[in-house]
């Protein structure tokens, strides 16, 4: 007993340094610490705080779990005042078991920050808060595990060079099946122009916008390859608030770029791995003098359409047809027309959903969630991620969908797809779930 | 009471502006020395002059509060604006400016009217929203779930300063001569006597705690809006 205490007391400690060091921390996250006039508007743009309001939903009172450790470890003859009135607070062991579900029910969409008067983006204090229950090993099973898998394998399916071999041969022999010639997905080609990297779920879970991209690069004729060592870009450590393993893991695509002596690093249907790859690893980490420039297959996709030789069928798409814009392409790198340009030049019916783009609501499965099923071993935890993410963090999304009347939901997004694919089995919606690249796939016209 | 005066009138005006200078200088000096990886919100600025305009305009007109909520859009941009109108006018508290009346070809009683019409009309419409933003952080749950003491005590902090100004402009009707008097000896460090109105007395010290607790509570979002809004709109 008294050994589990002093460990508790270790961990506050611990807990308690992590928060404090915020005081010579990143800019923003300092001037969060004291700017926010508590006027509650991130509850209003919340999708969280909207479908389930209460107190624990309502992104302030989130980022008040730290705000107010972190007031109260500031000693000062005011910061005794603020303890006087309310504002500081200490934490318990109970506490931070509490916190790990608190942060992790925040998707870290950043839609408050669109709305934020102070400009204060929640999605930064949230990773904070998942950072520090994950330096003392607090982290939902799922993310650990993953985190794991991947440092042992380089993707987060934990495949081996076969395993990856098999599936592109599969993919092939798919494609030729459709499209009836052979159209390639090279591997290891050194020296081609092109590396592109999917999210490795897009190889295994969601195969038809793998094979969408291979038929793009045949159309296009262009010289591309993929890597058996770096084909993941996703990445937890986005997540977890882990900066080593997000860098561990962003260096597996540099080296593979490097390795195969490409122009261009181009990342998929996957706004979270585009976000890592382009805005906080790639010329963040390596340097602005990388041989090769990042860029993502949509914008790729908008330069080919415009040069206006693909040929493409739309009637091949005539069911409606809508995009749900994933947090990471349209807050995070700003990718919103290029999809819509590919997805228009596709689909007879297009439908926008409302609101869109930055003002897109999340899909409830952002942060990691999308992947996470069960209770993942967290305490103080009433429902499974599950319940939670077809109830309450889906709720807006689920709306918003019906409302298109669309029969396909556009989502280039590992995470966005498994989270919708689930919320429409969920709700008995007869919708189907699937990437951009899927209905170019469908659409192309190719020379035979 | 002379003691009070005299501590009031003569010693903490020049406490509150060194506590408010020293304060914010480090505050915001410690902000900007702080390192900042790139955290754009998309559609992000290309440019520095478009980006100010930007953070320029949120700050003028609450762009973003405008899109996300409206009913406090209303009740704050207003609040704000009275605000801005009311320290405007304070310029006068403190000394007189014929030369800029003369150029404007404005007497006496011009002046007079015209503060009377927007200061007197901004002393009123900010109490309004005053106790309209006190009234909303009392009844909506998702404000009144995330306020504790220190939120009321700026509300009501600045409430009190409102309501004693408000007294002074409608009811004892304050004589401005006697307050520039006041500042004119402060300013040359000379003995300063304040003016014998004891509602002046609770509005000046009111409002130098006001000054001095900017720099250590949320009142920081003045300087820290334009930081916090240009981190996340630079490209």
């Amino acid at each position: 007993m008294n050994e589990k205490k002093t460990t508790h007391q270790a961990e506050i400690e611990k807990a308690v340094n992590a928060v404090k060091a915020i005081k010579d921390g990143p800019r923003a996250l300092q001037i969060y610490m004291d700017i926010c006039a508590k006027c509650g508007t991130c509850a209003d743009q919340c999708h969280v705080a909207r479908a389930n309001p209460v107190r624990r939903t309502n992104p302030a009172a989130r980022s008040d779990l730290i705000r107010k450790l972190y007031k109260q470890q500031n000693s000062n003859l005011f910061s005794k005042i603020r303890g006087l009135l309310g504002g500081n607070k200490s934490i318990t062991q109970e506490d931070l078991e509490t916190w790990v579900r608190d942060f992790y029910e925040c998707s870290g969409c950043r839609r408050c920050a669109v709305f934020c008067p102070m400009g204060i983006d929640n999605s930064i204090i949230t990773r904070k808060g998942r950072a520090l229950v994950h330096a003392l090993g607090m982290s939902p099973k799922m993310m650990k595990e993953t985190q794991a898998i991947s440092d042992k394998f380089g993707n987060d399916e934990g495949q081996g060079y076969e395993a990856f071999l098999d599936a592109i041969r599969f993919l092939e022999s798919e494609l030729e099946e459709e499209h009836g010639i052979p159209i390639k997905i090279p591997v290891d080609k050194v020296g081609a122009d092109i590396l592109f990297v999917p999210a490795s779920a897009d190889l295994i879970s969601f195969p038809e916008t793998q094979m969408g991209v291979a038929t793009f690069f045949h159309a296009t004729g262009m010289s591309w390859t993929m890597s058996s060592e770096g084909f993941d870009g996703a990445n937890f450590g986005l997540f977890t608030g882990d900066d080593a393993h997000m860098k561990r893991k962003n260096k597996v695509l540099h080296d593979a770029s490097l390795k195969l002596k490409v122009k261009k690093l181009v990342i998929g249907e996957c706004g979270h791995a585009y976000r890592i790859a382009k805005r906080i690893g790639g010329t963040f980490y390596w340097g602005n003098d990388i041989p090769y420039e990042i860029t993502n297959i949509f914008i790729l996709a908008d330069e080919e359409l415009r040069k206006g030789y693909l040929k493409i069928d739309p009637t091949k798409n005539q069911e409606p047809v809508t995009y749900h814009d994933p947090c990471n392409f349209a807050r995070s790198t700003g990718i919103t027309e290029e999809p819509r340009t590919l997805l228009k030049a596709c689909v007879t019916d297009f439908r926008e959903m409302t609101p869109n783009r930055q003002k897109n609501w999340c899909c409830g499965g952002g942060g990691g969630l999308a992947v996470m099923d069960s209770k993942e071993e967290v305490k103080q935890n009433e429902v499974t991620f599950m319940d939670y993410r077809m109830n309450v963090g889906g709720k807006m999304k689920l709306e918003q969908i019906k409302a298109t009347g669309a029969k396909y939901v556009a989502a280039p997004c590992a995470n966005c797809k498994r989270q919708l694919m689930h919320l429409m089995d969920y709700h008995k919606m007869d919708v189907k779930v699937g990437g951009v690249f899927d209905l170019f796939d469908k659409a192309v016209i190719l020379k035979k | 009471m002379i003691e009070i005066k005299f501590f009031v009138g003569q010693l903490m005006p020049y406490f509150t502006a060194l506590v408010f200078l020293i304060g914010i200088t480090y505050k915001v000096s410690k902000w900007i020395k702080a390192p900042q990886g790139k955290i754009t919100l998309y559609p992000a600025s290309s440019t520095q002059i478009e980006k100010w305009k930007r953070i320029a305009k949120e700050v003028l007109v609450f762009q973003g509060l405008f899109e996300g909520n409206k009913p406090l859009w209303f009740g704050t941009w207003i609040f704000h604006a009275s605000l801005a109108l009311i320290i405007i006018g304070h310029f006068r508290v403190v000394t007189d400016f014929p030369l800029i009346w003369s150029a404007l070809g404005m007497g006496k009683e011009d002046i007079d009217t015209i503060s009377a019409v927007l200061g007197g009309g901004a002393g009123i419409i900010i109490l309004i929203m005053g106790v309209y933003l006190l009234f909303r952080r009392l009844t909506v749950e998702k404000v009144k779930e995330i306020s504790d003491g220190e939120d009321y005590f700026t509300l009501f902090l600045i409430l009190a300063i409102i309501i004693t100004g408000d007294i002074m402009r409608f009811i004892t009707h304050f004589d401005l001569t006697l307050s520039r008097e006041y500042f004119s000896a402060l300013f040359t460090f000379q003995k300063a006597t304040l003016p014998a109105d004891q509602v002046f007395l609770l509005h000046y010290f009111l409002g130098q705690v006001l000054i001095i607790y900017i720099p250590f509570s949320k009142f920081l979002h003045i300087p820290g809006v334009f930081l916090s809004k240009s981190i996340i709109y630079q490209e």
